[in-house]
């Protein structure tokens, strides 16, 4: 290659460079991206489709969640996979107690406890002790129903789940794109997608909204399209870095909701 | 043989095509670049912090390199940079063949298209070979370049 084919070539690369940045000065909103991104599993494979087919397989032929404990897929950003564990069948306790086996309060379904990542303060380092179950059926506060975890960045949870909480006007946050987000989402969700550049302000914003400790407890669901997808996970990761330690992803997501025939909203807002 | 695969002719229509072809597959990249910054990450080949970068950059130095290529300025340029371009493409898709990880290459569309894992991974030994095939038309830009350099 001679001197002259370098130069046009580091030309072609550089002009690219620079149309990249002006475009991505000039884009609008929901298509500009932070030069900078945060993605922690960017190099970790996502758990392979055969475990995500059984996990899937148990779900479906299980009881429904008023009678059983969901499957729980966990993760941290120091992780390099996720672990998961299969659903288990109880005939006594409601849905509540579900959602508390969920959470890692059952010692037989717990997962091993997430690493923290070291810009969190030592308050969550430590594993939370083990509760004892429940003696009678958990009342109605989503806070009691769905305790904080603060040891693992977000519990996977199902429909049914996710309907209560809905019904008890828990801040639900749609992890896809915001186009996407116009076409229908879960009425109340606000547009939190982990892929345009204004997610971190956004998540500031959440931060100044429930900065206390108490507001922090507060559930949170998570959702996207189901399926592989994982912007839910990756939106969890980065609240439960700043803090929020009750978050909840809709494992199925928005398609599940809209089979279900949950209340749906289209449009910019909420 | 050989004056058929370097006739100006076909050197011509090959420059133009492959131009062409990197030029329309730069498009959609540029008007969606969170999109397509989802398909890099799902490679999960690229460290965190080049994603983003890579997402913005990557499509424009594809369009340029095709427009290179059609209005045939800096050919030789733009040929290396298309060719480089595309080895990555397949090394890329070819490395999460072997690993079974099903993503949608992005090379033409950014959008989720929901496709099951086998749709996918056949989709992506498809991907491959469309690859190689216009990395044989680089190549013939490569020998007919060669070639007039030897004769001229």
């Amino acid at each position: 290659m001679n001197r002259k084919t370098i130069v046009q070539t580091t030309a072609i690369i550089v002009v690219g460079i620079i149309l990249a940045l002006v475009a991505n000065a000039f884009a609008s909103r929901d298509r500009k991206l932070a030069l900078v991104g945060s993605y922690p599993n960017a190099l970790t494979l996502p758990p392979h489709e055969n475990a995500v087919l059984h996990s899937q397989a148990v779900t479906a032929t299980s009881p429904p969640a008023s009678t059983m404990t969901p499957s729980v897929t966990t993760a941290a950003p120091t992780q390099t996979s996720a672990s998961s564990t299969t659903a288990t069948a109880t005939t006594t306790q409601p849905t509540a107690t579900a959602a508390i086996e969920t959470v890692g309060l059952n010692p037989a379904a717990k997962n091993p406890p997430a690493k923290t990542p070291s810009s969190l303060p030592p308050a969550t380092a430590s594993t939370p002790p083990p509760h004892p179950p429940l003696p009678t059926p958990p009342d109605d506060d989503p806070i009691k129903r769905f305790p904080s975890h603060p040891d693992k960045p977000y519990v996977e949870i199902a429909f049914a789940d996710v309907n209560w909480l809905h019904g008890k006007k828990v801040l639900f946050l749609d992890a896809r794109r915001t186009s996407v987000y116009e076409q229908g989402h879960i009425s109340g969700a606000r547009p939190y997608s982990v892929w345009e550049s204004d997610i971190d302000d956004k998540v500031r914003k959440l931060f100044d909204e429930r900065g206390d400790p108490q507001s922090q407890s507060l559930p949170i669901v998570i959702y996207c399209s189901g399926g592989d997808c994982e912007d839910s996970h990756m939106l969890a990761q980065k609240l439960w870095g700043i803090q929020f330690n009750d978050i909840y992803v809709y494992k199925d997501g928005f398609p599940d909701w809209q089979q279900h025939g949950g209340p749906i909203h289209t449009g910019a807002n909420p | 043989m050989k004056r058929l695969l370097t006739n100006p002719w076909l050197t011509i229509r090959v420059q133009i095509a492959l131009g062409a072809i990197f030029v329309i597959a730069a498009w959609p990249k540029i008007a969606d670049p969170p999109s397509f910054a989802h398909m890099i990450y799902n490679y999960r080949l690229v460290p965190s912090s080049l994603i983003n970068i890579s997402s913005l950059v990557m499509p424009w130095v594809e369009m340029l390199a095709g427009l290179a290529l059609i209005l045939g300025v800096w050919k030789t340029a733009a040929r290396n940079v298309i060719i480089t371009l595309l080895a990555v493409f397949i090394v890329a898709i070819s490395i999460n063949l072997m690993r079974d990880n099903a993503i949608d290459c992005g090379c033409f569309n950014v959008a989720d298209r929901g496709k099951s894992h086998e749709q996918r991974i056949f989709d992506m030994k498809v991907d491959v070979l469309r690859d190689l095939g216009m990395l044989v038309l680089g190549a013939q830009l490569v020998y007919a370049r060669k070639r007039e350099e030897n004769e001229g």
